[in-house]
């Protein structure tokens, strides 16, 4: 079932020319230089600390690090970054 | 949409995700609450508290175990489950907003009233009049004004809201005022200007009395033009000084009256000018050549500055400047002076015989003018006699001059003719 639908996902996307973030369930990040930091379809914080934020993905968890990172606004499917930050690393969950 | 995947439903969520903008003026308006929360839980609790749809914001670790973050007043107790579930404490660290803005309006409760009062207290004040100006009077005595303005109602004092309408308080004044044509009442804060514009009285010159016209010097007559009066001489007649020449006594000799004489009487007048004229006279020119010479000026002393040693000019015209700086209308004791120094030269200027002469001409024209007045006219001049006599040249010359010769002259009542000696 879960094969199924990750297939027709991916036709959508080549078919229909659908953005990929609204078919597949990944995160869409927006970066304003090393500032802000806008992170929309997480599923939830898994550890937050002034040099770290950790994410949960649908597939995985996505790891921003930095420095004095402060969470401007958080929703159930968005989140607000705001700090100096240092990177960006997926882990896929295997 | 494909809603096999849990999350894409958003009624799990209770808020659909979309705009993540903040509204400030809402936060403000419900009042918002600084918490720290400590506990080992913190992500957790903070996603649940997510999922709720509580308002969480500007979230940052503290310490260790430690981190705070904004919420609304209203979430407050919302927390409670939460925190009893992942065993966080809660702290509240500052609180804004409107609803935390009247508790402490409520504190200073005295203070609030103490301003309310200063305002009302100052509106009630300059809703009254307090001083009555009055405008324009010229013969009118403000005084008499000011009366007439309290018996209609504005003086001192008065409640602004009792006044009458502007243009009813106008009407009445002017009835109680005749001598003005027109009266202005206006309001501006406290103070009520009255504008008087008095009524003209047209002046009455004062009655002329019985005069004749007579001859202000010998002349021969050019024009008479009696306006009032009985005209005694004829054109072309000479008359001698002090000759009548409107008679102020009108009719025949049963029935007399005296009148003030009045009209324009023109004779032409002979005037014999002697002028002499040099004929070389010095004229001093700049050369050119300047010296500027710097002063301070300390109370009623010069200091010169500069320069410190110059060879001064032989002739020279100096003009000086001054600049004394004053504060506030108050005169500085110190200043400074400039004198320029402009050098000039003598140079001798010969005349011939033809330029003297006219200048001898213009000079007697000029004379002669201010001797017959400003309506003069000259009709005929003649050259009588030119000598040149020890560098100079004297002329003679006969104007014959057209102007007013008319001057009154008070008719006086015979005086009693002296009792017939017995």
């Amino acid at each position: 079932m879960r094969r199924w639908s990750r297939r027709l996902r991916n036709l959508a996307v080549g078919v229909l020319d659908l953005p990929q973030d609204v078919v597949l369930e990944v995160p869409r990040i927006t970066m304003i230089g090393h500032l802000q930091m806008y992170i929309e379809n997480h599923r939830g914080v898994l550890h937050f600390s002034e040099k770290e934020l950790r994410l949960l993905l649908t597939n995985g968890q996505l790891i921003v690090t930095g420095e004095q990172l402060v969470i401007r606004a958080i929703l159930p499917e968005e989140v607000l970054l705001e700090g100096r930050i240092g990177g960006v690393k997926f882990l896929e969950k295997t | 949409m494909w809603s096999a995947i849990p999350g894409e439903d958003e009624g799990e969520y209770g808020r659909k995700a979309g705009t993540i903008m903040r509204n400030g003026l809402r936060e403000w308006m419900n009042g918002h609450i600084t918490i720290t929360i400590r506990g080992k839980r913190f992500e957790r609790f903070l996603n649940m508290a997510v999922r709720q749809g509580i308002q969480v914001w500007n979230i940052r670790r503290v310490g260790s175990e430690v981190s705070s973050c904004d919420i609304l007043v209203q979430d407050y107790f919302r927390l409670r489950p939460l925190l009893k579930e992942t065993g966080c404490r809660v702290h509240v660290q500052k609180r804004e907003g409107f609803p935390f803005w009247l508790l402490h309006l409520r504190k200073k409760a005295g203070f609030i009233t103490g301003v309310a009062l200063f305002f009302f207290g100052l509106y009630m004040l300059s809703s009254f009049v307090w001083n009555i100006e009055v405008m324009g009077t010229k013969k009118l005595h403000p005084e008499t004004v000011i009366k007439a303005a309290a018996q209609v109602g504005v003086k001192e004092g008065v409640w602004k809201v009792k006044l009458k309408e502007p243009q009813d308080i106008q009407r009445e004044m002017m009835q109680l005022i005749p001598q003005a044509s027109w009266i202005g009442v206006s309001i501006q804060g406290t103070k009520a200007i009255i504008q008087v514009v008095e009524k003209e009285e047209q002046e009455i010159p004062p009655p002329l009395s019985p005069r004749h016209l007579v001859a202000k010097k010998r002349a021969v007559i050019q024009t008479i033009l009696p306006e009032a009066g009985k005209k005694t001489v004829s054109v072309n007649q000479v008359v001698n000084k002090g000759q009548i020449l409107i008679s102020g006594i009108i009719g025949n000799d049963q029935r007399q009256k005296a009148v003030a004489a009045k009209g324009t009487v023109k004779g032409e007048v002979w005037y014999i000018s002697n002028v002499s004229v040099p004929l070389s006279r010095t004229q001093y020119r700049y050369t050119g050549e300047k010296q500027q010479h710097q002063y301070l000026l300390v109370g009623p002393y010069a200091l010169q500055i500069w320069p410190w040693q110059v060879e001064p000019f032989a002739q020279a015209e100096s003009s000086e400047k001054r600049y004394s700086p004053s504060i506030a209308g108050y005169a500085l004791p110190l200043g400074w002076k400039t004198v320029t120094h402009a050098e000039v030269e003598p140079k001798a200027l010969e005349l011939s015989q033809e330029e003297a002469v006219a200048l001898a001409k213009q000079t007697a024209r000029e004379d002669i003018l201010r001797k017959a007045g400003t309506e003069a006219v000259i009709q005929d001049e003649k050259v009588l006699h030119v000598k040149r006599e020890n560098g100079k040249v004297y002329l003679s010359i006969h104007f014959s001059v057209i102007e007013d010769i008319a001057e009154e002259q008070p008719i006086v009542a015979s005086p009693p003719s002296p009792d017939p000696a017995p």
